[in-house]
């Protein structure tokens, strides 16, 4: 099953996303800032490695984009994809995440149907990736 | 985990965000320059927006994204902090935490709330606006990136289309965009333009901003806000035939403008020759298609900039090898697979780039269909580790599971005190003597772990008492600025701890407490100049924990309470008689203010004075089995000293008989237990006295005060019993036939038919099974 990592701050959107992901059938962790998120990909057990990041971008001790830098610089096994989600819609915020090493910005608060999507196709979930798909079209 | 589990959460979050907010506010106004308090205060603000984003609530969402871009803009200094300013975003969030009620109550916000929210919104919009208008869409977008977002729009085509994004839309009918300007009067035309733009068929695109420029300033309060003032512009791939059906009510107000084919030949066929290149046409699902396609200029753009982090490369290669493998791509998997293991950026770029050429610039738009926001000024969220505070790891529980504990607990208290019963009844009654010791020892563990248990839960019940101190940093900054005073609020051990049942009905005696100082104790500015004081007043709120009892004192350093005037007050209202106002002391005097109906206040203000004085705020803490006493010196000030128990869970009572039954009293009113001979009770007229250490104290029967028609029964010597109790600063003898022992209990009101008993506390299961009737001494003696 696929693992993934859902950090954010706000104790609302990390239940919001964590459900949408473990909807579509995988296995969600959270943190709640950078340096979490850290501990977590470092703990021994119950942590670890993770198939796809979900990370907001404003967050408290450590932002979004530090954790992606931080993210970036560790072994081969921890570098799977970053969604970066964030409230702002702007060019500027896309490039910013991308400035970090994340592979795709969304923007919140994102569409169940959305965030599936493209967590699938960067998971290489085939399958959930035609669900999610025509979630969207319908 | 499902809907009102998620609504439940937000509404917690939610509330915790207002308190921090709330607090922030307060802090910042202290410390301006506090660059981490700022970022602190604008995250919360932002956590908070961005959970109403995951519902409907968009009334909230409003003032709260209006409540964020105000800050986001004090944080960056375009807009400096002022007085102001907080207090809009007060009152907003004030508003907010009304609407987060409302949710709470019914799960979502009555209609009526978006008027009032739209008027919270722009008073807060307003403080942004003043400087500069709108600004320009065109002007806004930074030159940098204006030529990532090069829009397919041929020269001709009106200014109204650069609103749209329509790069890499793709439609086989064509591509439709259309202008929608409301007319003003159109509400009361029962349109609905908002409603009607978004169920356009076929809609692809929407960009709406304000027909013309919102009112600031002074010009707010003549602007009418029944007027529309909306610009619609909107995008589908639907035929035309279909859109001006669809907006034939309100045709003239449109103006249309189809994409040309070439347009939007372009883009479409730009869509496809990536998909050609990466190999696939997916006729299932042409959105999945394009969403991979997005995300393949994603990564492009990604490995553009990734300078010489291996991780990044690796991440962007992992992510396309998904890509692909989502389109069944297996050769295109197979080639990437077969790039070398450390491949540099600039070499996995080329590769993604040849294999899918010339793509992205018109693409990548596609799946991202942001509107840009009208208010482009905000500089780009950056990292902010300012903050230090990490929350407390907690876990949240129910208040009524910790009650049902409590109440477990209590009957776990009283049912093992049955145990000494049958201790006795084995001894006495079946003479198993040896059974009875056992049972006292074991009588002993299991007390000692109920007490244990007891004394536990009664600290997951404890709350700080700074809990209800948050909220009067703000009421007296609101009350002094009304007031036109100046004051400094002190708060001192506020993280003594008490039962949430004592803690919480405090909140509104001490509000009217502090009404109280800040109303009648602390004198304006000029006064207290001119009495030799600092301009600006100090009230100081120390609590700390005195063996079982909290203290709470509230000091102000204001005028203090006018002896004299309280005399004659208290005189004119009828509430004592002149000659005896006269023999009172000073200090006797300023108790008055405590008498039901007092009120010195000669005008009736708004904040104290409005017919509830001093004796709602005494009624209320002897509720909870407190104190107040009142000190003041005239010219320095005034104290208030709450005497407030830790805990109201437990009660110790003391237990009396009279003519026959049993009865408690709350051992904190009692004084003493003495035995008067039957000759030293004198009688005046229908009253009696006697005399205790040289004092004279008078004596009711108990009998009498509950209606029992029996007369005190003296024992064997003649005494009679006389139980001591506290009464309004004097003492009192109550006459009993018997004392029994001391008791721990736990007390019950009463309730259903017997509720409106006077002269009870309450009811308590004693061990032996029955019911102890706990007197109220205070309101037998009324």
């Amino acid at each position: 099953m696929h693992r993934i990592l859902v950090v954010d701050d706000a104790a609302t959107v990390r239940m919001y996303h964590r459900k949408i992901l473990s909807d579509a059938g995988w296995h969600t962790d959270e943190a709640l800032n950078g340096v979490e998120a850290l501990e977590r990909i470092h703990a021994q057990d119950g942590g670890g490695v993770y198939d796809l990041y979900v990370v907001d971008v404003n967050m408290p001790r450590m932002d979004g984009y530090s954790f992606v830098r931080e993210l970036r610089r560790l072994g081969a096994r921890h570098q799977a994809p970053v969604v970066m989600i964030s409230t702002e819609a702007q060019r500027r915020d896309v490039d910013a995440a991308l400035d970090a090493g994340a592979n795709c910005y969304l923007v919140k608060p994102a569409q169940p149907s959305a965030l599936v999507l493209s967590a699938a196709l960067l998971l290489g979930d085939r399958e959930a990736a035609r669900t999610a798909a025509q979630g969207v079209r319908t | 985990m499902n809907q009102a589990d998620l609504l439940d959460q937000f509404v917690i979050e939610a509330r915790e965000c207002l308190e921090a907010i709330g607090k922030r506010l307060l802090d910042v106004e202290q410390q301006p320059d506090n660059e981490a308090l700022l970022n602190d205060l604008f995250r919360s603000v932002h956590t908070l927006k961005g959970n109403c984003g995951l519902f409907e609530f968009k009334a909230l969402e409003r003032v709260v994204h209006a409540g964020e871009d105000l800050l986001d803009r004090v944080r960056h200094r375009t807009l400096a902090y002022s007085a102001e300013l907080a207090d809009a975003l007060l009152e907003a969030m004030d508003y907010s935490a009304q609407l987060i009620d409302q949710i709470e109550r019914h799960g979502r916000i009555e209609g009526a709330a978006d008027a009032a929210s739209m008027a919270h919104a722009s008073a807060l919009r307003a403080f942004v606006c003043e400087p500069t208008s709108v600004p320009q869409l065109e002007s806004a977008a930074p030159a940098a990136t204006g030529a990532r977002h090069s829009v397919p729009c041929q020269d001709d085509s009106p200014p109204w289309m650069k609103r749209l994004h329509l790069a890499g839309l793709t439609s086989r009918a064509g591509l439709l965009a259309l202008r929608y300007v409301p007319e003003e009067g159109c509400f009361f035309k029962g349109e609905d333009p908002w409603r009607l733009a978004r169920t356009v068929p076929g809609l692809l695109q929407l960009d709406i901003q304000g027909a013309g420029a919102w009112p600031q300033g002074e010009d707010r309060a003549a602007w009418d806000c029944y007027q529309c003032n909306l610009d619609i512009v909107l995008c589908t791939d639907a035929p035309r035939a279909e859109v001006e059906a669809h907006f034939r009510c309100v045709a003239e107000q449109v103006n249309w403008y189809a994409a040309t084919p070439d347009a939007a030949a372009d883009t479409s066929d730009v869509t496809s020759a990536v998909a050609n290149a990466i190999g696939c046409v997916d006729p299932v699902s042409p959105l999945l298609h394009q969403r991979v396609v997005a995300l393949w200029n994603d990564q492009c753009d990604l490995l553009e900039r990734v300078g010489d982090s291996a991780g990044t490369v690796l991440a962007a290669r992992n992510a396309m090898g998904h890509l692909l493998a989502c389109l069944d791509n297996g050769a295109a998997c197979a080639a990437l697979a077969e790039l070398p293991e450390g491949v540099q950026a600039a070499s996995l770029l080329a590769w993604a780039r040849a294999n899918a050429p010339a793509a992205k610039e018109a693409v990548r738009a596609a799946a991202r269909a942001v509107r840009p926001e009208p208010d482009i000024g905000t500089p780009p969220q950056r990292s902010d580790d300012g903050s230090t505070s990490q929350p407390q790891k907690v876990l949240k529980v129910g208040q009524e599971k910790v009650d049902r504990l409590m109440e477990l607990i209590g009957e776990m208290v009283v049912a093992k005190n049955s145990l000494p019963y049958l201790a006795q009844r084995a001894e006495q009654v079946f003479q198993q003597r040896e059974l009875a010791r056992e049972i006292k020892a074991q009588y002993a563990v299991i007390n000692r772990i109920a007490e244990d248990m007891q004394h536990a839960i009664m600290q997951v019940r404890m709350l700080p008492v700074g809990a209800v101190f948050q909220r009067f940093g703000r009421l007296i900054r609101d009350i002094s600025r009304k007031l036109g005073k100046e004051v400094n609020l002190v708060v001192e051990g506020e993280d003594t701890e008490a039962d949430k049942n004592v803690i919480e009905p405090l909140a509104d005696p001490l509000i009217h407490i502090l009404r109280n100082s800040l109303d009648h104790g602390i004198e304006l500015p000029a006064v207290r100049l001119a009495a030799g004081k600092p301009a600006a007043g100090t009230i100081r709120i120390v609590a700390r924990q005195e063996s079982d009892r909290v203290i709470i004192e509230i000091h102000d350093d204001g005028a203090g309470v006018n002896a004299a005037r309280v005399r004659d007050k208290a005189v004119e209202r009828g509430l004592i008689p002149a000659d005896k106002a006269a023999t009172l002391s000073d200090d006797d005097a300023v108790q008055l203010i405590f008498l039901p109906g007092f009120s010195t206040a000669d005008e009736i203000s708004d904040l104290s004075g409005r017919g509830v004085g001093m004796d709602v705020v005494r009624t209320a803490i002897e509720r909870i089995n407190g104190g107040v006493e009142l000190s003041s010196v005239q010219g320095q000030g005034t104290t208030l000293r709450l005497s407030l128990p830790l805990s109201m869970a437990v009660t110790t009572v003391m237990v009396i008989e009279s003519a026959g039954r049993r009865l408690g009293v709350p051992m904190d009113m009692i004084v003493e237990t003495v035995r008067v001979p039957a000759g030293d009770v004198h009688h005046f007229k229908q009253a009696r006295t006697t005399v205790l250490r040289g004092r004279v104290v008078p004596l009711r029967a108990l009998n009498d005060l509950l209606a029992l028609d029996a007369a005190p029964v003296p024992n064997e010597e003649g005494e009679l019993a006389v139980l001591v109790i506290r009464h309004a600063n004097e003492s009192v003898g109550l006459l009993v036939d018997h004392f029994h022992g001391a008791s721990d209990i736990i007390l019950k009101p009463l309730e259903g038919v017997l509720a409106g008993l006077v002269g009870f506390a309450g009811t308590a299961l004693m061990g032996d099974g029955g019911v102890l009737m706990v007197l109220n001494p205070k309101e037998l003696l009324q």
